[in-house]
């Protein structure tokens, strides 16, 4: 199990066969290449995904025709080695715009000779999301709003666990 | 109101939520009964005193949520990024994308 102090932490790496610079150019540069298609934020299905090369750029989605999605910000900048980004999304897979709310996702790229890259992902922080994500202020509506804000909470926790 | 997020500070007892927030004693005690059955707080004895506190299940499932989440892309990424070759698939891509963010700016 995770150690205290460490339930918030999501740790991934794997390893590709490419050099250091093309495998942080394809993370950040060719995002929709690979990013599930599935994980959007927009109404739409995104065409591309941006990541504004530099710290406090945006990262976004962009749809078909044109319409523009937040996903966060850059934290960290530094080519090839590192990029950090600002996660602000729960379960639901809907925006929050607050820093305080969101995590952090950490990407570290190490390179394994001249044709292979290790790639460190940390997200970290996760239990900021928790804090949220059930929308108190829906909870004072009554007993409806209540049991309906928890109920889609519970499928969208569940659709987590069990997708 | 927001109970759930004074739990997010540490736990607490009935008496001491109903002090902070504009609802009956009666009323904080079904809204954590509602919160209990959702799983996302627990409640024990601390003495005579039963207290509340936040369900660490509740982060659970969102680790757990993100695990599969970061599983995925991270398996698409390598194979997007192993597919095809570092000279020729995607310069003209890339070029493609500037041109759209400078339309754009």
């Amino acid at each position: 199990m995770t150690r205290d102090g460490e339930s918030g932490v999501v740790r991934k790496s794997v390893r590709v066969q490419t050099p250091i610079e093309r495998a942080f150019s394809v993370f950040v540069e060719q995002m929709e290449t690979w990013w599930p298609a599935e994980h959007h934020i927009g109404t739409k299905p995104f065409a591309s995904i941006f990541v504004e090369p530099r710290a406090g750029g945006r990262w976004y989605e962009r749809a078909a025709d044109g319409e523009t999605c937040d996903w966060g910000r850059v934290l960290v900048w530094e080519p090839p080695h590192r990029v950090t980004f600002s996660w602000h999304l729960g379960v639901d897979w809907k925006f929050d715009p607050s820093l305080e709310r969101a995590s952090e996702v950490a990407l570290r790229f190490t390179a394994d000779g001249p044709s292979a890259t290790f790639v460190e992902l940390e997200h970290s922080k996760i239990e900021r999301h928790g804090e949220g994500y059930e929308q108190l202020r829906e909870l004072m509506n009554g007993p409806d709003a209540w049991a309906r804000t928890l109920r889609e909470y519970a499928v969208a926790a569940n659709a987590g666990v069990n997708a | 109101m927001a109970i759930f997020q004074r739990l997010a500070h540490g736990p607490m007892a009935v008496h001491e939520l109903a002090a902070l927030v504009p609802v009956s004693r009666p009323a904080v005690s079904q809204h954590l009964r509602v919160l209990k059955d959702a799983g996302l707080i627990r409640d024990s004895k601390e003495g005579t005193r039963r207290v509340y506190e936040l369900d660490a299940a509740g982060i659970a499932r969102l680790r757990a949520h993100f695990d599969q989440v970061w599983d995925k892309a991270l398996g698409a990424f390598q194979s997007s990024a192993e597919k095809a070759s570092p000279q020729n698939d995607k310069a003209g891509e890339k070029d493609d994308k500037r041109r759209r963010k400078r339309r754009r700016s």
